[in-house]
């Protein structure tokens, strides 16, 4: 095997054995079914009979359900979730998107800095914020289904700050989003925190040394020195915190059910592209109903990774 | 270069054959660890969903006594915990759906209509067939009249009541002679005297068929857009603002509760908490109590009553699960032979009778020695229903009866009009049928 005296050979055939596994499930469950699913969105198909060409009438008559879920917006919410489930979806999905992923970022950036600090039991608490990360979303929903009950313990301790008033966190449309927002920032934080924690452990030494001698107080260095070195990681989390945001069914699947509970208030994109596909046998559809979450993530993501300029810039 | 472009084509080939070891490795596995059978004997592919670990054992047993008669055909069993359908539509799309399989009402006219299922009814012997209730057949019929699946067990819509707090509230309990009037008054009198809701009621549009059609509704069926008429006939119409606002005026005293207002996820565990009086529920309540709740003993803190009258007679609703075959199957014969087997009267004692999960779909076993006491009355009650409506609306029953469900639940809780609720509820059945 003359190809294996080569030292160069033999690292890229280590390199093609590598990746062969994840490549070909990638290749397979990831590249083709995405665009097994774009072209799909030009079909009519029940999955049983014949796959019918429709042209664009899938995304007509998506434009025309999104053109009635904002006139409905104005002039009877109430009806949104019958009649424009799509637009209910993204509307409560961007709603959510903009409680979660700020509030996370910012509280992973804390639990971060918390955990940078020398201080006894900082191993200890480090492991307890990135627990959550570890267990299974849809246990931390049933776990949190039972907190928010109007007798939980949730209610138990803000009934002082209500002046008795028990919120009906999960069976109140004004509520449930909040609910499932607080759930998803709670199991996320920690998680991103560590992100945040390896990016503050690279950061030179010396300039913050420079910068004591300077007379910088602790704030001051956070805000000058700390978070504008942070920005690539900031970017990086915000991005990721965006596409698993937009994309989120585990948490209302659990806590709201399949139609988004109470109002439709926990009703999101995905769980309508899965009754479209899997209740009303609606693959086209559905298939037209993903390209257009993939728009949204894609482009809500590119704006803004240049916004927060994901490269540092010297 | 040529030694370098010499070395890179060996690489390939390298890689080339390790992939091809590789998959014929994996071959060789399978190979060795495939279901393998001799030439004579048969294998037919069984998929169900589980109830639990004691039903999958139950029903291994079933297959290994059906086996052990019939040296000549397997059963490869798969059980499908997660997402039935949705798998099975997906194996019958790639051509590899199982011979028999489990098939809900619900689901049974899609699966005829697109010619998936066998008319088994054409080949299986009368006296088989005849012993089954009629009207859990139903559902299971073509347009073409013929019999498509056969019903395994079933379950049924009761109500259930709190003895204990009927006593506290002292209020005769439920008979056979109660009308809707007479739920929700006792509900609101037995709320007044003991605190507890009286009664718990789930949106659900299947709960509230029996009450459309006790109060002269027909049964419903969806099918095409023209369909949304449904809801145009003046007794529909009146059954549905008629239970609606008894529910809203309920709910703001109180009587009325949704189970998640006594923080439950559905009216058996509001009923077994014993936060609610009186629920109609079906007959998985019974184990579900039984398990959940072993202090709250059915005879002794509650029991069942059959459901309200109305002004055209009393009406239930029964939930079924058939079993089907697969309209490709090679193996109709053997198929059919492991239906009678499993479905038949001792089948049914193993796998129904004796599991107290569901009730036993043939007529005759009502009167089985080993039917749990609760579900003996059940089936007791049967004869004093004037229609037995069995859940299947059409080919879109899922969807439309969680959409109908949505739009009830916003009127219970006052935030759509009358109107409102019958144009939402019609155009809900027009976009299903309209759209691509």
């Amino acid at each position: 095997m003359a190809i294996l005296a080569s030292k160069k050979n033999i690292e890229r055939l280590t390199f093609i054995l590598l990746i062969i596994y994840p490549f070909t499930l990638n290749a397979f469950f990831g590249y083709f079914s995405a665009v097994f699913s774009f072209w799909l969105s030009f079909y009519s198909w029940d999955i049983l009979s014949p796959m019918k060409f429709v042209g664009l009438s899938n995304y007509y008559a998506l434009f025309q359900e999104l053109w009635r879920g904002l006139n409905l917006l104005f002039s009877d919410p109430n009806l949104l979730q019958f009649r424009a489930p799509f637009f209910n979806g993204l509307k409560n999905i961007l709603v959510y998107t903009a409680i979660v992923v700020p509030t996370q970022t910012f509280l992973a950036l804390m639990l971060a800095l918390m955990g940078n600090q020398k201080i006894r039991g900082s191993q200890f608490f480090k492991v307890a914020y990135f627990l959550p990360a570890t267990t299974c979303s849809v246990i931390i929903s049933l776990i949190f289904m039972w907190l928010f009950e109007k007798d939980g313990f949730i209610n138990f301790f803000i009934i002082p700050f209500t002046g008795g008033y028990r919120i009906n966190w999960l069976n109140d449309p004004t509520y449930l989003l909040t609910a499932i927002s607080l759930v998803a920032i709670w199991g996320t934080s920690g998680n991103f925190s560590v992100t945040f924690l390896s990016g503050l452990q690279t950061l030179p030494k010396e300039v913050y040394e420079a910068a004591k001698i300077d007379g910088a107080s602790s704030l001051n260095r956070l805000i000058h020195i700390t978070i504008p070195l942070l920005k690539p990681i900031i970017a990086y989390v915000v991005i990721m915190g965006l596409i698993g945001a937009l994309q989120m069914f585990d948490l209302s699947y659990v806590m709201a059910g399949s139609s988004g509970g109470v109002g439709g208030a926990g009703y999101t994109i995905t769980l309508d592209i899965y009754n479209t596909a899997f209740l009303q046998l609606r693959y086209g559809y559905a298939a037209a109903k993903s390209v257009i979450l993939f728009l949204l993530i894609f482009s809500l993501s590119y704006y803004v990774q240049n916004k927060l300029r994901y490269y540092r810039h010297e | 270069m040529r030694t370098s472009a010499i070395s890179r084509l060996a690489l390939v080939l390298v890689v080339v054959v390790i992939v091809v070891i590789i998959a014929a490795g994996a071959v060789a596995l399978y190979m060795q660890y495939r279901p393998t059978s001799p030439s004579n004997v048969v294998v037919i592919s069984f998929a169900g969903w589980s109830a639990g670990p004691t039903e999958m054992a139950n029903y291994q047993k079933i297959i290994n006594d059906f086996e052990a008669a019939n040296p000549n055909i397997k059963i490869d069993y798969e059980v499908i915990s997660q997402m039935f359908f949705e798998n099975l539509l997906a194996s019958f799309a790639a051509g590899k759906a199982p011979d028999v399989f489990y098939l809900d009402s619900s689901w049974a006219p899609v699966f005829i209509s697109q010619g998936l299922i066998y008319p088994i009814g054409d080949k299986l012997p009368s006296d088989f067939i005849n012993q089954f209730y009629p009207f859990l057949l139903q559902p299971f019929k073509g347009s073409d009249g013929k019999i498509y699946g056969i019903p395994k067990d079933w379950s049924v819509l009761s109500l259930f009541y709190n003895k204990d707090l009927f006593s506290q509230a002292n209020v005769p309990t439920p008979t056979s002679s109660w009308t809707w009037s007479d739920l929700f008054n006792y509900a609101k009198i037995i709320h007044d005297r003991t605190g507890v809701a009286g009664l718990v009621v789930q949106p659900d549009f299947n709960r509230w068929v029996p009450y459309i059609m006790s109060n002269g509704g027909p049964s419903p069926s969806f099918n095409s857009a023209s369909d949304a008429s449904y809801f145009d006939n003046s007794q529909v119409r009146n059954a549905i603002s008629d239970f609606i606002s008894k529910v809203q005026q309920g709910m703001n005293a109180s009587y009325v509760v949704l189970p998640a207002d006594v923080g439950a996820g559905w009216n058996g565990e509001a009923f077994g908490k014993q936060k609610a009086a009186m629920a109609i529920e079906g007959s998985w309540t019974i184990p579900y109590l039984n398990g959940t709740f072993p202090n709250f003993k059915y005879g002794v803190d509650w029991d069942i009553a059959p459901m309200p009258q109305g002004s055209s007679g009393r009406v239930t609703m029964a939930y079924t699960v058939a079993l089907a075959v697969n309209a490709h199957t090679q193996h109709l014969d053997e198929a059919l032979k492991f239906i009678e087997y499993v479905e038949g009267v001792t089948g049914q004692k193993t796998l129904v009778v004796g599991m107290g999960q569901t009730l036993p779909s043939i007529e005759s076993l009502s009167n089985d020695p080993n039917l749990w006491p609760s579900h003996a009355k059940e089936l007791s009650m049967v004869n004093s229903y004037s229609a037995v409506q069995v859940f299947s609306f059409g080919s879109k029953t899922g969807d439309l009866d969680s959409k109908f469900g949505q739009i009830f639940l916003s009127a219970f809780q006052g935030k759509l009009t009358t109107d409102q609720v019958f144009t939402e509820l019609k155009n809900a059945v027009s976009s299903e049928f309209s759209s691509s």
